[in-house]
């Protein structure tokens, strides 16, 4: 079994990773955790910095979780990272993060969760940030 | 010609003391072709500098090729967005320069708007973004801005060429 | 009259609420350009000579100003928060500022840098506003064998000192000569290096050089070695500065003060030098060495400090003496024979209003960038989220509408390319870019100077000595041509003597 995780160092990642890991426990199954950037900037606030993969990897460790962590730059979207991922480990189920949008917000944005939601192979679990 | 051709293996700086060279020898034929009869009011004449820096183009050609055939490099500059660890991407720069030449074919006959766009799109294509239809408004937009930008702000008519009529 | 009356008919033109519009955009773009990756304050001043065209010259001067100062300041943001010093002179500032980043202080780094900054800009400003003017007394004493030799040793030093291979410098410089032979010559009309090309004959036009090899050579090459991925940026808040900082801050600021203005005001002493110099004194002065190399302040507060005062005094002779020592200042003068202004030392005889208005608008324009840099750097680093691919081909697509701009000809374009791939092609080989664009902008001039000195001497070249100062800076040029062979006998005597300057003074990578 394998969990599927998109993560970005925001809220949204955060609620995304918390339900990774408790899926993965239920189901003692390997958690695989991508956080890419497409390296186009000089800076990107969505690719984690060092210390936060760090605290991540103590955390699963911590809970016992087998789990793997990529952090691809390859100039693709995060969207294409994570169903890369997915298809490359046989993903039992994907877990992304969603923002909470406003009715215009949704028209304009949204289409990596869009793009998941729709090419997944296997069943997606979105979920959104605590308010 | 295959010793000829290891031999030069990695010496593509050679090709920058073969062009100082040229440009010495250029500069040198051009200003000796010049006739003028000797002034007193200008002894030094309009030779006297090319000469100079003709000669020394190619002083420079030449004590550069010896640096280079002993082992000398030129230290390829750095910078904030520069990786030199891996080789030049001339699949980036030639679409890039074709972006550029292609402005240049259409600037006079099509329009800055037209050929402004082609270069900005082009340009962002070349250098790997894939957001196309975003990347298409942004320059159709910078090709506005600036052609009305020029024309207002600083009494610039850049060419409208096929727009002619419409902007 | 008096410098004092002189400055304060300065601020009272930059203070016009269009002049001050401009400073207001110059150090805003200069903030912006500083802190993006890949573009220069030379660089955006050359793509912002199309505005000369419909610029009042003052205006346009406060915001080219504005711009250069700007761009110092931008630079040490970038040197902090990434350790990619942009520009030589932020190198030092990101050895100590990115490890006080990393250890949590980055806000106490950029206010320290800021704060210097200011402090640095605002004591050189008054030493240009008090030097200046004793230059130009001085120099326009100087008949034209003296400013023959001025000019070949201003060339000489850039090309001799900066960089690390002379032979490369040289390359450059017999290069940009050539290329400032092309078209009529000024005395008997002939056309030289024209090919029988009409659109030639009026020569290469400074603008479409200077983009040429500034952003269209650049973008090329970085284009060609694009870094695709990101860097690790620290996060930052609002600057602030402890007691404790405060007191540690104070004297370096001074003391890079000290450093940087005289050396930026040397031809060839640029900002490498100081600012290297200020942090090797910080670091032997400090009550706290073992802070150096881990974050010591000392070393964020000097290094800024000197490569602001630098900046000013690099525009000491530039105002003077229409000599430029570095690629910023070069490029401003470029703007000046752009509006047909002759620099040199009667500027502030002939344009004295505009001066005047160009330092008072230095002191304004610090000033803001205080004001602008302080409260906004979590902004400002914001920046650093802009897709390379946009920076690039705007870059490429601004370029190519400055070059355009001049005659609204797309032959100049032609050769815009050409001389983008000779930079390229610079670049890559480790010619230096500065003493072609040096050689381009004071070869006409020196060639005009030289011409002038044989025609008072009816031919006669000991005329080229026939003035005291001359001869003494003959004497100059003959030991920075001779030092590294005079160094070379010294280390053989003494060789276990470390050199004071880095060898490598281009933007080091210091990242690990």
């Amino acid at each position: 079994m394998t969990v599927v995780v998109g993560y970005v160092p925001t809220p949204e990642g955060e609620a995304a990773l918390t339900q990774a890991i408790t899926e993965a426990r239920k189901a003692n199954s390997t958690l695989v955790l991508i956080n890419s950037s497409k390296g186009e900037a000089a800076v990107d606030s969505r690719f984690a910095q060092e210390g936060d993969i760090q605290d991540i990897e103590q955390r699963l460790a911590g809970q016992g979780i087998e789990y793997l962590i990529k952090r691809p730059v390859r100039g693709h979207d995060a969207a294409a990272e994570v169903l890369d991922a997915a298809e490359e480990h046989n993903a039992d189920l994907i877990v992304i993060g969603l923002r909470r949008r406003t009715p215009v917000g949704k028209l304009i944005m949204g289409s990596t969760s869009q793009r998941i939601l729709l090419e997944a192979d296997c069943p997606v679990l979105a979920v959104k940030a605590g308010r | 010609m295959t010793s000829l051709t290891t031999g030069l293996k990695g010496r593509s700086e050679l090709g920058v003391a073969l062009l100082l060279g040229a440009a010495g020898v250029l500069v040198f034929l051009d200003a000796n072709g010049l006739v003028t009869p000797y002034s007193k009011s200008d002894p030094v004449g309009p030779k006297t500098v090319p000469f100079i820096v003709a000669g020394m183009l190619v002083v420079c050609a030449v004590l550069l090729a010896v640096n280079v055939l002993r082992g000398g490099k030129g230290e390829a500059e750095g910078g904030e967005d520069v990786d030199l660890t891996h080789p030049a991407d001339w699949k980036t720069v030639l679409p890039l320069a074709g972006a550029f030449i292609l402005n240049i074919l259409l600037i006079d006959w099509a329009g800055w708007v037209i050929s402004g766009t082609v270069l900005f799109w082009g340009s962002v294509l070349a250098l790997g973004s894939r957001r196309y239809v975003r990347d298409g408004l942004i320059s159709v937009a910078l090709s506005l801005l600036t052609f009305y930008g020029f024309y207002l702000g600083l009494g610039i008519a850049l060419p409208a060429g096929l727009l002619e009529g419409i902007l | 009259m008096d410098v004092w009356s002189s400055l304060m008919d300065g601020f009272a033109t930059a203070l016009t609420p269009m002049n001050f519009l401009y400073a207001v955009i110059g150090v805003v773009l200069g903030t912006a350009v500083g802190v993006l990756p890949g573009l220069g304050p030379a660089m955006t001043v050359a793509l912002l000579l199309p505005v000369t065209y419909a610029l009042e010259p003052t205006s346009a001067f406060i915001m080219f100003a504005g711009i250069y100062y700007g761009g110092m300041y931008g630079g040490s943001t970038t040197s902090i928060l990434l350790n990619t010093p942009g520009e030589s002179s932020s190198v030092v500032t990101a050895i100590e500022g990115n490890k006080m980043a990393k250890a949590g202080r980055a806000a106490q780094a950029l206010a320290t840098a800021a704060i210097g900054s200011f402090v640095a800009g605002t004591i050189g400003t008054a030493l240009l506003a008090v030097c200046a003017p004793i230059v130009v007394k001085f120099a326009v004493s100087l008949g034209a064998p003296s400013y023959f030799a001025i000019m070949v040793l201003a060339l000489l030093a850039v090309t001799a000192v900066l960089g690390s291979s002379r032979l490369r410098g040289f390359a450059s410089l017999g290069l940009g000569l050539a290329i400032g032979l092309v078209g009529m010559d000024s005395v008997t009309g002939q056309r030289r290096l024209t090919f029988g090309q009409p659109l030639l004959a009026d020569g290469l036009d400074i603008v479409v050089v200077a983009v040429a090899i500034f952003a269209v050579g650049e973008a090329l090459w970085v284009a060609a070695h694009l870094r695709r991925t990101p860097l690790h940026a620290i996060p930052v808040g609002q600057p602030w500065m402890g007691k404790s900082d405060w007191k540690r801050s104070w004297k370096p600021w001074l003391r890079g003060t000290a450093f940087g203005f005289p050396f930026g005001a040397l031809p060839a002493g640029g900002a490498e030098i100081p600012t290297f110099l200020s942090y090797v004194t910080e670091k032997r002065l400090s009550k706290h060495p073992e802070e150096f190399g881990k974050g010591a302040i000392e070393g964020v507060a000097g290094p800024e400090a000197a490569n602001n005062a630098a900046a000013a005094g690099t525009l000491t002779p530039m105002l003077a003496l229409g000599l430029p020592t570095n690629a910023t200042a070069a490029v401003m003068l470029a703007a000046f024979t752009s509006y047909g202004i002759q620099p040199g030392p009667q500027l502030f005889e002939s344009q004295g209003a505009l001066v005047w208005a160009l330092i008072a608008s230095l002191f304004i324009g610090n000033l803001l960038l205080l004001l602008i840099n302080l409260p906004l750097a979590p902004m400002w680093a914001k920046l650093l989220q802009l897709p390379r691919p946009y920076l690039y081909a705007g870059i490429l697509f601004f370029a190519t509408l400055g070059a355009y701009s001049v005659n609204l000809q797309a032959f100049d374009l032609v050769i815009l390319l050409v001389l983008g791939a000779l930079g390229f092609m610079m670049r890559r080989f480790g010619l230096p870019v500065l003493p072609l664009i040096l050689g381009v902008i004071l070869g006409p001039r020196i060639e005009g100077q030289l011409r002038k000195t044989l025609q008072l001497s009816a031919g006669d070249p000991a005329g080229l000595l026939s003035e005291p100062i001359a001869v003494g800076i003959y004497v100059i040029i003959g030991i920075i041509l001779l030092w590294p062979f005079a160094y070379k006998l010294f280390r053989r005597n003494r060789p276990a003597h470390k050199p004071l300057v880095p060898a490598n003074s281009g933007a080091a990578d210091y990242s690990d």
